[in-house]
Formats: structure tokens, C-alpha cells, sequence
């Protein structure tokens, strides 16, 4: 039955050929260190998850925003959990982030052909860092509050431009509610459209040119 | 996820090329299991457990404010019975009460039309229409309640006249205490 269903939907649509390219593709003989971006990749696809489902009931108002958020941990059926594995997987998704970075230079994948991989890498890098400072601020607790107190504060620190980089993260002159409002429109709309759009970028490119085998020893 | 469950079936058709006996590893042909097919059944198994494991949480999560339970079991105190006036026509009377949603208490305004024609004995409609919650109101030419969506007509006690509502307008239940008049919307 679902074997004639498939057969159907690959008439029509070739998903066979993809589903071969992409999950059965030949890859050279790696190790565990190799499974370290598709561990990244999950903790996105976790972030995804919980991170919408926090949206159903986090209100992002100065007045709310704390009250939402301990509604959904302390009142709401498994708000706890969702919320947990929100906050932790964060967390994860960097240091899986760093670890498949460092992967990736040690055993040298980041050459020729692979050079653009590793530039949209770094892009994702950059933008999970974006996703954890705005973030930190959406709880709207005292920590949260120095946190992007200090981070705006750091982001003041250029010369001539820095004033209004300041100016521009909080959208203001200090902290407000403007400031709530584009973090949280950041943390959900903007910078999730970018990772997206930059992780098909990064595994088109990995499964095109194929991964790299660990280098041998007098390579 | 779903991605997941999938391979079995791709598997059937990828197992005859062998493409796996290169590895020669664990060819266990006699149970009709290959380490292939082994490996690609645990991973459907355990995508399916993290995905219940997000899952089921996910759906009680989701459907939980919508589960909570409300308080519409109390007594709302509309006026003192004194001032409604027998056998007029119906009078919209309004009561603020606070509401708990989630971790608001949000003050709102109900309304209800109140009539009595003994000044003892007490009605309390409903101002929602039955057919699709809009507000009726109380005209004096039709000697009826009319609803503005749909052209419905409501008779003084709440039978419908006219229109597509399906039942009558809601009666509430009514208690005098002390000389004032209180409903219970539940």
C-alpha cells in the first residue's frame, strides 16, 4: 500500500532520487566527531519546535512579558519542559555549533572545494550567537534585563558609529519597551528566516561536494 | 520526523543491490534482517520517540489555557430589584466582573436584558444570539429583540420569531437576595 503510494508520489514528483542524494549518498569512512553539525541541525529543529510553541502564549509587553513566561513554566501543562528544553537547547545548539566548527578546522574541511560551506558556517555561527542575545532578553527578568543592558553597552564600543548601533539595538535611547518589541521581533521572524535561508545554503553545499574523509597522516 | 519512518520502505528496494555488502559486516540473511535494515528501524524508532516525547507534551501544552477550567460559576449582582419595573419592556443591565485568563485578571462587561411582571418573579436573557453571537437588542416597534448580523427576531421572552438562530436566547439562572437581583451565567 505505501510502497504503491510511494511509487505514485516518485512518478510525480522524484522524491526518490532526492531521498537517495540526500539521507543514502556515499560518504568516505568518518567517525563520531562527523555527527557533530547533524547534532546541530537537531538542536535547531528542537529550537524551532519549542520556540514556536512559546509563541502561542509568551506576550512580548513590558507589563506581560515576565507573567507570560511564568504562566508557561509554573501553570501550563508541560510549559516547564517546553520552556526547558527551549532555554537548554539553546545553550547546546552553540556549544554543538562550536565543536562542529572546531571539527571542522582540525581535520581541515574547510578547503578546496568546501570554502564556501565554511563561510555560511560562520554566517550560522554568528546568527545562533544573534539568537541567544535576543533571546536572553525575551523572560524580561532582572537578569535579562543587565544582560542586554551590557550587551547593548558593548555594542556602543565602536568609534563614531557606535552611538547609534546603541541606539539602533534598543531602539531608543535605554531600554524599553521598544526595545522588548524588535528583540523579540528579531529572535522570531528575522533571524529564523536568515538560518533557514543560510542552512540549505550550507547542506546543498555539503551534499553536492560531498563530505571530506579525515585526513591521513603525512597529508 | 516523519522523514524518519520512511526508510523501511526504501530500504526494501535499496537491499537487493547490496550496496552494503562491501561491509560484509553482520549479514544476518537467516532472521531476514540486514544491519541495514536493523539500523534504519532503530533510527525510525527512536526519531518516533523524541518526536512523541515533544509531541504529546507539545499537544497538552498547546490545548492547555483552552482545558483550564473558567469561573463562570458565580453569582453576579445585577441591581436592586426595586428599580426594574414591572411589565416594561426589557432593559439592557450591565455588570463588570473579573475574569481569570491565564495570568490575567482582565475586568469585563456583561450584559443581560432583565424583565419581571410581578416585580417578584425575575427574567434574565442573554444579549448573545444564539445563531452567531452578535448582539441583539430590544426594539419597541417589533416588540422584539433584533439581531443585526442576520435579521433575526427574538419574542419578548427569547423564542425566536424570525431568522436562522437555531434556539432561543439564553435564560440564566436568577436569585433575589436582600432586595438585589443576581444571575448566574453557567
Amino acid at each position: 500500500m505505501s510502497t504503491r503510494m510511494g511509487e505514485w508520489l516518485d512518478q510525480r514528483t522524484g522524491w526518490k532520487g532526492n531521498w537517495t542524494a540526500v539521507f543514502l549518498r556515499k560518504i568516505p569512512k568518518v567517525n563520531w566527531a562527523y555527527t557533530l553539525g547533524s547534532a546541530t541541525l537537531f538542536a535547531m529543529v528542537i529550537q524551532f519546535v519549542t520556540g514556536i510553541l512559546l509563541t502561542i502564549y509568551y506576550v512580548p509587553d513590558p507589563a506581560q512579558a515576565y507573567a507570560s513566561v511564568s504562566y508557561i513554566t509554573n501553570d501550563l501543562p508541560f510549559g516547564w519542559l517546553i520552556r526547558g528544553l527551549h532555554h537548554w537547547g539553546a545553550s547546546a545548539m552553540v556549544l554543538l555549533a562550536i565543536l562542529h566548527m572546531i571539527r571542522v578546522i582540525m581535520y581541515g574541511a574547510y578547503k578546496y572545494p568546501r570554502e564556501v560551506t565554511w563561510i555560511t558556517g560562520v554566517g550560522l555561527l554568528l546568527i545562533t550567537f544573534a539568537f541567544g542575545f535576543t533571546g536572553y532578553l525575551l523572560p524580561w527578568d532582572q537578569r535579562a534585563y543587565w544582560a542586554t543592558v551590557v550587551g547593548t553597552r558593548i555594542g556602543e564600543v565602536p568609534p563614531l558609529i557606535g552611538g547609534f548601533i546603541g541606539d539602533l539595538m534598543l531602539g531608543g535611547e535605554e531600554i524599553s519597551g521598544l526595545t522588548l518589541s524588535r528583540f523579540f521581533g528579531a529572535h522570531v521572524w528575522v533571524l529564523p528566516s536568515l538560518l533557514i535561508l543560510l542552512v540549505a545554503i550550507h547542506m546543498y553545499l555539503v551534499i553536492r561536494n560531498g563530505i571530506s574523509a579525515p585526513p591521513k597522516r603525512d597529508e | 520526523m516523519d522523514e524518519d519512518r520512511e526508510p523501511p520502505e526504501t530500504d526494501e528496494d535499496a537491499q537487493p543491490e547490496g550496496a552494503e555488502a562491501e561491509d560484509g559486516e553482520a549479514e544476518d540473511s537467516e532472521a531476514g534482517t540486514t544491519r541495514r535494515t536493523f539500523l534504519i528501524r532503530s533510527i525510525a524508532a527512536i526519531g518516533g520517540g523524541i518526536a512523541a516525547t515533544v509531541g504529546i507534551p507539545a499537544a497538552l501544552f498547546v490545548t492547555g489555557s483552552a482545558r483550564a477550567q473558567g469561573d463562570e460559576d458565580t453569582w453576579i449582582r445585577l441591581a436592586s430589584t426595586s428599580s426594574i419595573e414591572p411589565n416594561a419592556a426589557p432593559v439592557l443591565m450591565k455588570a463588570t466582573v473579573s475574569r481569570r485568563s491565564g495570568y490575567l485578571i482582565e475586568e469585563q462587561e456583561v450584559s443581560v436584558f432583565v424583565t419581571t411582571t410581578d416585580g417578584v418573579v425575575f427574567t434574565v436573557l442573554s444579549n448573545i444570539c444564539s445563531h452567531l453571537g452578535c448582539r441583539v437588542r430590544w426594539v419597541d416597534d417589533q416588540d422584539g429583540f433584533f439581531c443585526p448580523c442576520h435579521n433575526a427576531i427574538f419574542g419578548p421572552g427569547g423564542e425566536v420569531v424570525e431568522g436562522p438562530p437555531p434556539r432561543a436566547l439564553d435564560q440564566f439562572e436568577v436569585m433575589v437576595e436582600d432586595g438585589q437581583l443576581f444571575f448566574k451565567e453557567a
